[in-house]
Parts: structure tokens; sequence; C-alpha cells
């Protein structure tokens, strides 16, 4: 047993996974767990689960999100998309480092090759890091406040860190988080590239979604934060490391991914686990998942 | 519960904040020729740009870094004594280092990417520093959460940021889709469309509104508050506006300050001087201030300083408050015969007009349907 606290705990925030998917295209048996492993798909196969219309301009990490928010919404595959208004009290919030950084370098490329003309006006959504979010929401129809986070290694907790925010602030009565990398070759240039990452670990493309709500609202699995007085003895991490060898780094989907495998662990019968995220140059984040 | 608008520093075409509020007031345009950009590659000739005498990469990044320190220390906000945030909204990031890499110009640490490392450097002690892509209103949202870490007590102080320079793949994409090539921006006029990029960067720092005083021992106070923004997503086009959903970030707005429509006496409007952008915002005003008579002053800066993307909100809001602190409305720069659909707004045209207002609602708007509106108040 940890000894009590001598300060009293300083505010923790609190929400309650009511839902979650990962969705790791290609991924080893083994390497998730055998029940989250799902018709994991980012190139035209993800019409098998979502449908035809509106793919073709999506690129790699708008389809690997779109996937996981329709599987942790439980949606059967090619279910028609929703109609009507969008829902004011749904919020989106999508850690992405690399999202659109193909779509960028692709049109630079073919401005110096070919001029301004060569450039279609189906990549000017790209051209703008919010993507994601933006066709996540319209999606789905998700009208409630829309964020984008870019920190870097930290950005997957962060938004689960965000996403807590609007739920206090009352700014949202449900959040979908996403965390999503692509793994083209520009990506992967990038991610060699940064100074945070061991030598050698190749970026992984994955997406993993949390549907967020409030802690009293729901029973399901709570996420914390905020600092872990008397919790530093949590028995179990999950940390980046953990799957680096199996899976590859998935950089700013990482805090998502892991905190998705956090509550399959606490649903499967496991105790508080925390959950770690960073890296030495942009810092490091934890949250504790426990059982309700 | 409002927070105070402790401190803030500006960036433009024209230089500072209060060069730049002057050269609205004389409703100048900072459109140039582009020196920094080829427009053999991205077919657009005109903008608003900073002009470095040597452009080095990260140019986002040191403009933001600049405006930090000038407004923590404007706020006399020491982050290294309070637990102080930094939320910074961007439309690009740094992408133009990407764009460099990808035509075999440039190496670079891919952290440079976003803003942690340049803000750790500049402001020693800042603690968590989170960028927020966010398109053309990507500072407005930073200002949101902003206030709600201070409210529900997460920080003592919060550093606002939006930072933006110019990508040739955002020009590329602007020139594309124009009808004409355009020389300059003209907000709600009804004869000449079309968007021009600007380059900015905005800070500024937000401190718990404390009535009894103590905000001076938490920094200078300053003499505008800010009452609440109201935030949504039209989740209904990634390029296009959609009047509905622009309605519902205003309306939030006014929920969360708890003030009415009839309050407002300015408003600061996005007039990104776009086919798409202007009706539907001159449609949604026209809208909210439907029942007030005679209906709050508009204006709109982008027809000076350009589309300053992530700083544009927060460009906005700095040009607010030093409009409420001189008691005076900047006119629409470029603005000749206003859209029919505006023809109900009191848009400030041609010359400066003095005003008693005390409330003011500054609008931004963004691709993927992303709304952030802003009230304002002098204390």
């Amino acid at each position: 047993m940890a000894a009590p606290s001598p300060a009293p705990a300083p505010p923790v925030m609190s929400a309650a996974v009511t839902a979650y998917a990962l969705h790791v295209p290609g991924d080893k048996p083994g390497t998730l767990p055998a029940a989250l492993r799902g018709p994991a798909c980012d190139g035209p196969e993800a019409a098998e689960l979502l449908g035809r219309k509106g793919l073709l301009a999506k690129d790699q990490a708008t389809r690997l999100a779109l996937c996981a928010v329709h599987r942790a919404l439980g949606r059967p595959p090619r279910a028609p998309r929703p109609t009507g208004p969008a829902d004011p009290g749904a919020a989106v919030v999508v850690s992405s480092n690399l999202g659109n950084v193909a779509t960028v370098a692709k049109i630079a490329r073919e401005t110096l090759d070919q001029g301004p003309r060569a450039v279609s006006p189906m990549d000017a959504p790209g051209a703008s890091s919010n993507v994601i979010a933006g066709a996540i929401a319209i999606w789905f129809r998700l009208g409630g406040p829309n964020l984008t986070v870019c920190s870097g290694a930290t950005a997957g907790l962060d938004a689960v860190r965000l996403a807590c925010l609007l739920l206090r602030a009352g700014r949202a009565r449900r959040v979908v988080v996403v965390g999503v990398e692509p793994d083209d070759a520009d990506a992967a240039l990038l991610h060699a590239a940064r100074a945070g990452v061991p030598p050698g670990v190749p970026l992984r493309a994955a997406a993993a979604c949390l549907v967020l709500e409030p802690a009293e609202a729901a029973r399901a699995p709570v996420i914390e934060l905020g600092r872990f007085a008397g919790r530093e003895d949590a028995p179990a991490a999950w940390t980046p490391g953990e799957l680096a060898g199996d899976l590859g780094d998935t950089y700013g989907a990482a805090g998502v991914l892991l905190t998705g495998l956090a509550v399959a662990d606490v649903e499967g019968g496991g105790g508080p686990t925390r959950v770690i995220c960073g890296d030495p140059e942009d810092g490091r984040r934890e949250l504790l998942v426990r059982p309700r | 519960m409002p927070v105070r608008i402790a401190g803030s520093a500006v960036r433009s075409c024209f230089g500072d904040g209060p060069a730049t509020f002057a050269a609205l007031l004389r409703a100048e345009c900072g459109a140039r020729p582009l020196r920094h950009q080829d427009p053999a590659r991205s077919g657009v000739e005109y903008g608003y740009e900073i002009h470095d005498p040597t452009p080095g990469p990260f140019r986002a990044s040191a403009w933001l870094a600049d405006c930090a320190r000038e407004a923590l220390a404007a706020a006399g906000v020491d982050p290294a004594a309070r637990r102080t945030t930094a939320i910074v909204g961007t439309g690009l990031r740094e992408l133009p280092a990407v764009e460099a890499m990808a035509v075999g110009e440039a190496r670079f640490r891919t952290e440079s990417l976003h803003f942690g490392a340049a803000l750790a450097g500049a402001v020693p002690g800042i603690g968590e520093v989170h960028t927020l892509a966010g398109a053309c209103s990507a500072g407005g949202h930073a200002l949101a959460l902003a206030q709600d870490l201070i409210e529900l007590g997460e920080a003592d102080a919060v550093l606002v940021g939006g930072t933006d320079a110019m990508t040739v793949s955002m020009l590329a994409m602007i020139g594309r889709v124009a009808e004409t090539p355009t020389t300059r921006v003209r907000p709600f006029d009804a004869d000449d469309h079309g968007v021009l990029l600007g380059e900015g960067a905005v800070a500024v720092v937000l401190v718990p509104d404390d009535p009894a005083g103590s905000a001076g021992a938490a920094g200078r106070a300053g003499h505008v508050r800010l009452l609440g923004t109201g935030l949504s997503c039209d989740a209904w086009h990634e390029t296009a506006p959609d009047h509905t959903g622009i309605l519902r970030a205003m309306r939030d707005a006014f929920d969360r300050a708890g003030r009415a429509p009839g309050d407002v006496g300015v408003v600061y409007a996005h007039g990104t001087g776009t086919a798409l952008n202007d009706p539907a915002e001159a449609r949604a005003l026209a809208e909210l201030f439907g029942e007030c008579d005679p209906g709050p002053l508009v204006t709109a800066v982008k027809g000076a300083v350009g589309h300053t993307s992530g700083g544009s909100a927060l460009l906005s809001l700095a040009m607010a408050v030093h409009g409420l602190e001189a008691g005076v409305v900047p006119p629409v720069s470029g603005l000749r015969r206003p859209l029919p659909e505006a023809a109900g707004l009191r848009l400030v045209r041609d010359a400066p007009m003095r005003t008693a207002a005390s409330t003011v609602q500054i609008d931004a708007f963004g691709f993927g349907g992303v709304n952030a509106v802003a009230l304002i108040e002098a204390a």
C-alpha cells in the first residue's frame, strides 16, 4: 500500500472512455490484443468499411482516422453516413504531426516542376494542417469544437487532456479523440529527422479513437489526468517503447493508441494502468486508466 | 467568469501593434509584390509579407518568440514564477520547412515543425506549450481554451499565440481557385473578390480577472477583459463556410459571456474578401443583430494586413484592444461598394469613427468549418 500523500492532492480531471477502437494496418498477431484487431486498412480497401463515396480525395491519415472513428462508434461496414443537422455537443480532437505533410510536399514539388497550374484543387483541404478533424466532423456530423493538436511526441495525451478540458468547460457532452499518423515517404523522412526518437525505430501508420464523456455520466473505464500524487506506483504502464519493437513508432498517435490499450486491459479485469507518452525533446505526459 | 487581457504584442506587414493600428486608421493597404515567394511557382504575385532583409527558415517561430517575450513583459508576468501555459494557434505550422525538404533544400529537426522549443527558448519557465492547427481561426480556438484553463484553475496565466508565414502550397491553392488574380483584399466588396495571404504573429497574455485588485501583484492589469469565446464546427464543407455553423459560434459566445447582441458596439469581422466567406458572414451578422437598432459598427482588418491565417483572430483582437483604448474604430481598407448581403450592416468606410462602445465582437472562421467568436469589454 502506498502511504497517503502528505499534501492535499491537486484537482484531477477525469473522463469516461465510453467507446474506443484501434486501427493499425498490418499488425502482426500478438502485437495488439486479438479483440482489438479489426479490418485495419488505409488504402482503397477503406471503402469496405466506410463505403466508397467521398473517399477518393482523402489522404492516408484521414482514411485511417475515419476508419477508427467508424469502428469506435460501432457502425456496421458500409453503413450509410449520418445525415441531418450536426450534433453541436459532439467535439472532435485530433492528434497528428505528419498527417498532411505528403500533400504539402506534393504540391511543393508540383509547383517547382510544372508551375502553379499543375496543382489540383482537390488537394486544397490538405494544404491546411487541420484537414483530418474537419473531415471527421463532416463525415459523422459532429458540430462541436474541432481541434487539431500538433505538439510532437506529447500530442496524443495532449489531445486527451484538451478533450477533458472541453468536457469540463461545458463545451461538449462527448468528445471523439483521434490519434493518427501516416507512413508515406515524406512522413517517414520527417520521422527519421526527429531528434527525440531512437535511431532505427521506423514510423508506423496507425490510428486510434477514444470517445470521452463526463466521468459521472457513464459506466465505463475512467481516465484521470493531473498530478499523480500517491499514484506513482500504479502497477502497469503502457509506454511508446513497449510497442516499438513490434509496431514501430506511432508518434502523434501514440498517446491515444496506448490509452486504448490500457482501456482494453482494464476492461479485461486489470487494475489501474498508467499511460506515458512523449520523448526527451517534447517532454513527457501521463495519465491513469482505472476501472470504475 | 471573464479573464483579463494583461498584455499583447503584434508583428504584421506594418510592424508592431501600434504601427499596425496606425496603418489601419489611415486605411492603408500593406499588399506588395511578393519578395520572399516566387510567383512563377505559386501563380500569386501579391501578398502582405513581413519583409525580412535576411530571411531565414522558421520565420513564424521567430516572430512568435519575439511577440511572446514582449507580451509577457508588457503584462508583467514571469512564467518562471507562475504556472504559465502556452497555446499557439497556427494554420500552417512551420510547413515552409517541409516544402523546402520536399524539393531537396533543407534538413532540419522535425521538432521544429511545432512551437514548443521556440517558446521554451524565448520565455524560460514556460509550462506546457500546445500547438493547435486550426486554419484561419486557430488563434480564436487557442483563446477559448486559454480562458477555460484559467477559469478551471489549471493555469495562473496563459500565453496565447498565433503565427503563420506563407507556404507555397497554400499560395498555389489560393491562386488555383481564384477567378481572377487580385492585388489586394477588399472585405465585403461587391465587385472585387479574392483573398491574399498575410504574414504575422500575435501573442496575448491572459490572467484571472481579480476584482480585489490582486491582479496587480499577478501582472500589470490591462484595461480590457475577455468575456468569452464561442466555438463551433460547421461539419458541412471542407473549405466553404456555412452561415448556420457561424451563427452557432456567435450564440455560444454570447451564452458564455452573459451578454446579448444588443450590448455589442463594434464587430471586427473575419472579412476575407472572398465570394464564399463574406456573404455567409454578412448573413450571419444580419441575423444575429436583426433586432438591434442601430446595430454595431462593423470593420475588418484584412484589407490592410491580409489574411494572417492562424494569427488572424488574435490580430483582430489586438487591434480591437487598441480601438477600445482609443475610443475609435478603423475603417475597412479597400471597401468601395458593399455586397448586397451586407447592405444592412454599418460598415465603417474610408475614415475611422469615434465610438463610446465598450463591448466588441471578434470573428474568425477557417478551413474545415472551424469557427471562433470572441467578446471583449473595456474594464
